[in-house]
């Protein structure tokens, strides 16, 4: 297994938002989180990359206990995680914030090239600052330092913000580009269909705790995530 | 006017440098040192010694600008410590409490086990002329010296691993975070660079005009400026504002009286925020 928690509990200031929590991710699977706004998915992936402690369980990579790590420790392990809001450095260039993505080490040519592929609008950019990018370049360009890292696992929280539906859609369609070619992913995200359309398997997260968890036919064909999330009485 | 802007720009360096201390430790979380000047004047008063302890004046300058870098990082390990656990308001309150509290402890004890310390290192020779302006060598070596770590400072932070890796936590630091790097080693490097820039300013300034022990609170105030003028976070906007300020601050203490100069420069600080908060080069 290369993610392991089990019964994670995390919150901010004594609150628990999400607790009980048990998921896995094998290597080279894809696993979606879905649930509505306000489930606890941003609160659990937090969690799991060390910018939020978790107030009990435990998370572990590879076996490795990593529950209590810092968020700079988990990334150094492998795990890059791509948050809504992005955080990207707004006043550097395009280049650089890639370049920054390998920390401390110079990124690799192979990692460069991969997300010249999956992204390549990012490429006649290169020069531009991050900051005066499109809500959709600035997407590209966080997952991009993200995959600069080649990590082990790519987490990502909520791609779909912010998008229009076609970039939504392109954002996803990058992420099966991603999954064909081995990578790990982890993506929490409230639309369902967009979530099942390249997951492996899924868990639903509902009020901080995972009620349900399955295959995207299976979820697809449950009538609870039909009238919940897909809209369908 | 040639020799007063001269003059102007040859003070101005020194401003410059001495605000990339300040400017980097504010951009990376929001602290205003304080205590800073102190730092250049706990150089001075360790160089002086050192001298007059028979140490020669280049060692004993390394000494002083190790023994500010030293402070800068015993500053950073203990006092700042519960100060970055505050969010951003309570940070900055707390931050100028401690830091001035600090600043009070250094000067005390100094002006008490040092009453009349200060260091002046002297450069004879005869004064080298530029654009047919006299100027001291002293004055010379102390530009040229704070030139050349001005230009390593620059290609450091635009060029490095570990610079970029600086910039990236004053631009955003949770983005710095997730590519796997770690805000608070980066603040204990950037407070002991810093200490060694106000030492490195401690030992250029004490070039052209004498450094006492009371004179660590107008560098704290001039570094300020500076780095609000500059942009807060930016090292070549330091040097900039540095120099605009120098010469200013050169013109205006020729043409009206030295005792409008810090009024002006302060005005010009107000000013920038007024007109442009973010300084000449912040982001």
């Amino acid at each position: 297994m290369l993610l392991e928690v089990s019964t994670l509990a995390a919150g901010y200031l004594g609150q628990t938002v999400v607790q009980g929590v048990n998921l896995e991710v094998s290597p080279g699977e894809v696993v979606a989180i879905i649930g509505s706004n306000g489930a606890g998915k941003t609160t659990l992936m937090r969690a799991i990359a060390g910018l939020l402690r978790p107030m009990a369980g435990r998370v572990s990579l590879a076996g490795r206990d990593m529950t209590r790590w810092p968020a700079h420790r988990v990334a150094g392990a492998g795990v890059a995680y791509v948050p809504a809001e992005r955080h990207l450095f707004p006043a550097m260039t395009v280049k650089t914030n890639l370049v920054l993505g390998a920390y401390p080490h110079r990124p690799q040519r192979e990692a460069l090239e991969l997300v010249f592929e999956i992204f390549p609008a990012l490429k006649p950019r290169l020069q531009q600052r991050a900051g005066t990018l499109s809500g959709g370049q600035q997407q590209m360009v966080a997952v991009g330092r993200a995959l600069v890292a080649q990590p082990r696992l790519l987490m990502l929280d909520e791609p779909s913000t912010g998008l229009a539906p076609k970039l939504a859609k392109d954002a996803f369609e990058a992420l099966g580009s991603l999954k064909g070619r081995g990578m790990t992913l982890l993506v929490a995200e409230q639309q369902v269909p967009l979530a099942l359309s390249v997951a492996d398997r899924g868990y639903v997260l509902e009020n901080g705790r995972i009620t349900l968890e399955g295959t995207p036919h299976e979820l697809d064909r449950n009538p609870e995530v039909r009238r919940a999330y897909l809209g369908v009485a | 006017m040639k020799a007063v802007i001269l003059d102007g720009i040859i003070l101005g360096l020194g401003f410059g440098l001495l605000g990339v201390g300040m400017t980097l430790v504010y951009g990376l979380g929001g602290v205003l040192n304080l205590a800073y000047g102190e730092f250049a004047v706990l150089a001075a008063i360790v160089v002086a010694q050192a001298i007059s302890g028979g140490m020669p004046t280049v060692l004993a300058a390394v000494l002083g600008i190790l023994a500010a870098a030293t402070a800068g990082v015993l500053l950073d390990l203990s006092l700042m410590r519960p100060v970055y656990r505050q969010s951003t308001g309570h940070r900055v309150l707390l931050g100028l409490m401690l830091t001035l509290g600090l600043a009070f402890v250094i000067e005390g004890v100094l002006t008490w086990r040092d009453p009349l310390g200060g260091l002046t290192i002297s450069i004879g020779g005869k004064p080298i002329s530029i654009l047919g302006v006299p100027i001291a060598v002293g004055s010379v070596w102390a530009a040229l010296i704070t030139l050349a770590v001005g230009v390593v400072l620059l290609v450091f932070f635009a060029a490095t691993t570990f610079g970029r890796g600086v910039r990236s936590v004053i631009q955003d630091e949770l983005g710095a975070r997730l590519v796997g790097i770690s805000p608070s080693l980066v603040r204990t490097v950037i407070f002991g660079l810093s200490g060694a820039l106000a030492g490195l300013v401690a030992v250029t300034q004490s070039m052209t005009s004498p450094l006492t022990v009371s004179g660590g609170f107008n560098l704290t105030v001039y570094a300020l400026i500076v780095s609000v003028v500059g942009g807060l976070g930016s090292v070549a906007g330091a040097f900039l504002a540095g120099i605009l300020l120098g010469i200013v601050d050169d013109v205006s203490a020729r043409y009206i009286g030295s005792y409008i100069s810090d009024i002006v420069l302060l005005g010009a600080a107000a000013l920038t925020i007024l007109v442009r908060p973010r300084g000449l080069f912040g982001s």
